[in-house]
């Protein structure tokens, strides 16, 4: 009997753990490293933002030295967010999912810019850009999103 | 590590606090990169998870400094001593590979 119960709970065990586990990194995983982005972000605004798109220094002071800095992330949407943005993308309108994913890598990617900065002994960083690139495998013949690619760059200033 | 090759480039038009006396036309510099077959499956299962993939962000760290190094060494076999208006453009070629490209405009400085 109990030989049976476990030859019925074993295979929907083995088929659903993919699922378990990306239901973990997507409930679990992800909100825990936001939270630390969002600390580390926290930490960086007090002493002021140093990012600025503008091709000139607003303050107009001199500059005697600069440097170009990178910086970049690949992010990738779980399991469980493709599942509910490919459904969600059958009504139309916003897919929740993906604009949360997006616009978390470009604050990842924007913020290992700023702490860059920090680190180095420049001052400001102007006129900043970001790219952004789907990154696909291919798989029988069919084009699968695997993730995106954020790209930060700007040019490091120092007065 | 690539060896450095040592000219100022940025992302702005000019280089602030330099003259900018002739230019001698578009730099470019690109590479095609992959991560092994192992990495690739590491991806792939943390792509079940989701959140950073970082072995593919180390690699396009990589291959950007490579492009950029490339683009630096064209400039300076032009014979210009700065690279201004850098811009970074990237592909992915099918299968875990991917292209940098990096462009500018060399120009010769004061």
């Amino acid at each position: 009997m109990l030989e049976a119960v476990f030859w019925i709970v074993f295979p929907i065990f083995l088929a659903t753990s993919p699922w378990i586990l990306s239901g973990i990194g997507t409930f679990i995983y992800q909100p825990k490293k936001k939270q630390q982005l969002l600390v580390r972000e926290q930490a960086s605004a007090q002493r002021g933002d140093v990012l600025s798109t503008l091709s000139k220094p607003l303050s107009g002071k001199e500059v005697k030295q600069t440097q170009l800095v990178l910086a970049n992330v690949v992010m990738s949407p779980s399991w469980i967010q493709i599942l509910i943005g490919g459904i969600l993308s059958l009504f139309g309108g916003e897919i929740n999912v993906f604009t949360k994913m997006v616009d978390w890598s470009r604050r990842e990617a924007k913020q290992r810019l700023r702490e860059e900065v920090e680190a180095s002994d420049f001052d400001e960083v102007i006129n900043m850009r970001l790219e952004t690139t789907i990154m696909t495998k291919t798989k029988g013949g069919k084009d699968k999103t695997t993730g995106v690619e954020i790209l930060a760059y700007g040019t490091a200033i120092k007065y | 590590m690539q060896p450095q090759v040592n000219i100022p480039f940025s992302n702005t038009e000019t280089i602030p606090g330099v003259t900018i006396v002739q230019s001698m036309g578009v730099v470019t510099g690109s590479t095609v990169r992959a991560k092994n077959v192992f990495k690739d499956i590491g991806a792939g299962l943390k792509n079940m998870v989701g959140g950073e993939l970082r072995a593919y962000t180390e690699l396009l760290q990589e291959s950007r400094n490579e492009a950029l190094y490339r683009m630096l060494v064209d400039a300076q076999a032009r014979g210009a001593n700065a690279v201004v208006n850098v811009r970074f453009a990237t592909s992915s070629v099918a299968g875990g590979a991917a292209e940098l490209l990096a462009y500018g405009t060399a120009v010769v400085i004061q």
